[in-house]
This record gives structure tokens, sequence and C-alpha cells, in this order.
């Protein structure tokens, strides 16, 4: 019996890590439509150096909000992107990051 | 006009080779990617949420992005060790592979 009680115990904590980690996409289109006017712009460049601006519809969410994390703390150095990311949450990336992987499907 | 019809001939000669060299070679940079595909997937389609799928982004960002690897601009270990035998050739190849491939999209507004 302890057993068990531990067991459903260790799937409750997992059911609440994949909760957290999902997003709201609905939420996360509200709070990503700053990244539109870059990310929602076909062929839009970024400028010195000029390279076009990634594309990022249909792309892991997981991936996104490790990128988020690396611009934020300095791992990736881009001056707007640091802007742009230093004052959001991890919940904030993780519904920002869902609107993104679904927005490809 | 012999003078003028050898120039011609020369700067296009230059212009197209440099072309061929920013567009990439897709089958040269199919090869070399067989090392990449372990975590990106075999089309650059990856089946892992830690690693970003590569099919159809843009091949100047993605040569940005692996020689910012190469100089730690961008600090990831895996990356770094992958992309270190890598030539910038190598580099323009391997993004012209992935881009051609279908996946990533444009937001939409």
């Amino acid at each position: 019996m302890k057993r068990l009680l531990a067991g459903v115990l260790v799937l409750g904590m997992a059911f609440s890590v994949t909760a957290n980690a999902a997003g709201d996409a609905a939420l996360g289109a509200i709070k990503g439509q700053t990244c539109l006017g870059c990310h929602g712009v076909k062929n839009y460049n970024n400028a010195y150096p000029t390279y076009h601006v990634p594309k990022l519809a249909g792309q892991h969410a997981g991936y996104l909000v490790a990128a988020m994390k690396a611009y934020k703390v300095g791992a990736r150095t881009h001056a707007t992107m640091y802007g742009n990311v230093v004052d959001l949450s991890e919940q904030d990336m993780q519904d920002i990051a869902a609107y993104f992987e679904q927005d490809g499907k | 006009m012999k003078q003028l019809i050898k120039m011609v001939f020369a700067i296009a000669l230059v212009a197209a080779s440099t072309s061929v060299l920013a567009l990439g070679d897709i089958e040269a940079g199919k090869d070399k990617s067989t090392a990449c595909a372990a975590c990106h997937g075999v089309y650059g389609v990856s089946a892992s949420a830690m690693f970003p799928t590569l099919a159809g982004q843009h091949a100047d960002y993605m040569i940005q992005a692996l020689k910012a690897y190469k100089t730690g601009k961008r600090n990831n270990p895996i990356m770094q060790g992958s992309v270190a035998g890598l030539s910038d050739e190598d580099m323009v190849n391997l993004a012209a592979y992935f881009a051609s491939q279908t996946g990533l999209k444009t937001l939409k507004k």
C-alpha cells in the first residue's frame, strides 16, 4: 500500500512537470505579439551583420525555451533578443514557445 | 573589343562562382550531414525537443549560428565540438541542404 501511494505520488509529480512544461499557447499568442515584429515577417533581415531572422513556426518548444534562456544569461549574445527576453519569466517562455511550436502545424 | 569581351567573361565567371559558393552545394551538404542527423534528424526534423529542427530554416541564419558556435560566441559544448572540424564551405553546404528540406515556417501574424 505504501509502495502504491509512493507510486501515485511520483506519477502525480510527473504530470505536474508535463503540465508546466507544456505552456499555454493561447496565452503565448498574447505574450508573443512583440516577437512577430521580426519573426512574423517573411524573409525579414537582422542588421549588422545581415542574415535572415530564424523561422520559428513549428520549432520544438523545449528548444525555444532553452534558446530564450541562453539569450537571457548571455550564453548567446544578441542585443535585441536579450532586451526582449530579459523580463520574461519561465512561464512566459513556456507559453510563447508553445504558441510558436503549434503555429507551424 | 577583345579586351572588353575578356573582361565581361571574367566578371561573369567570378559572379557565377561566388553565387554558387554562397548558395552552397546541397548534395555535398547532404553527404556531410550524417553526423548532424543523430540529433537533428536525417532531413533536419529533430525527434527531440532538446534539439532544434533545421529543415526549412534560412541558410544564412544557420551559417552565422554555426560560425558563432565555432568561435564560442554561442556557448554550447555539443555544438562547439561538432563544428570544430567544419570549414566555411562545409557550413555553407550543410546550411544549403537543411534549408532545402521542408519543415519550419515564418510565424503567422
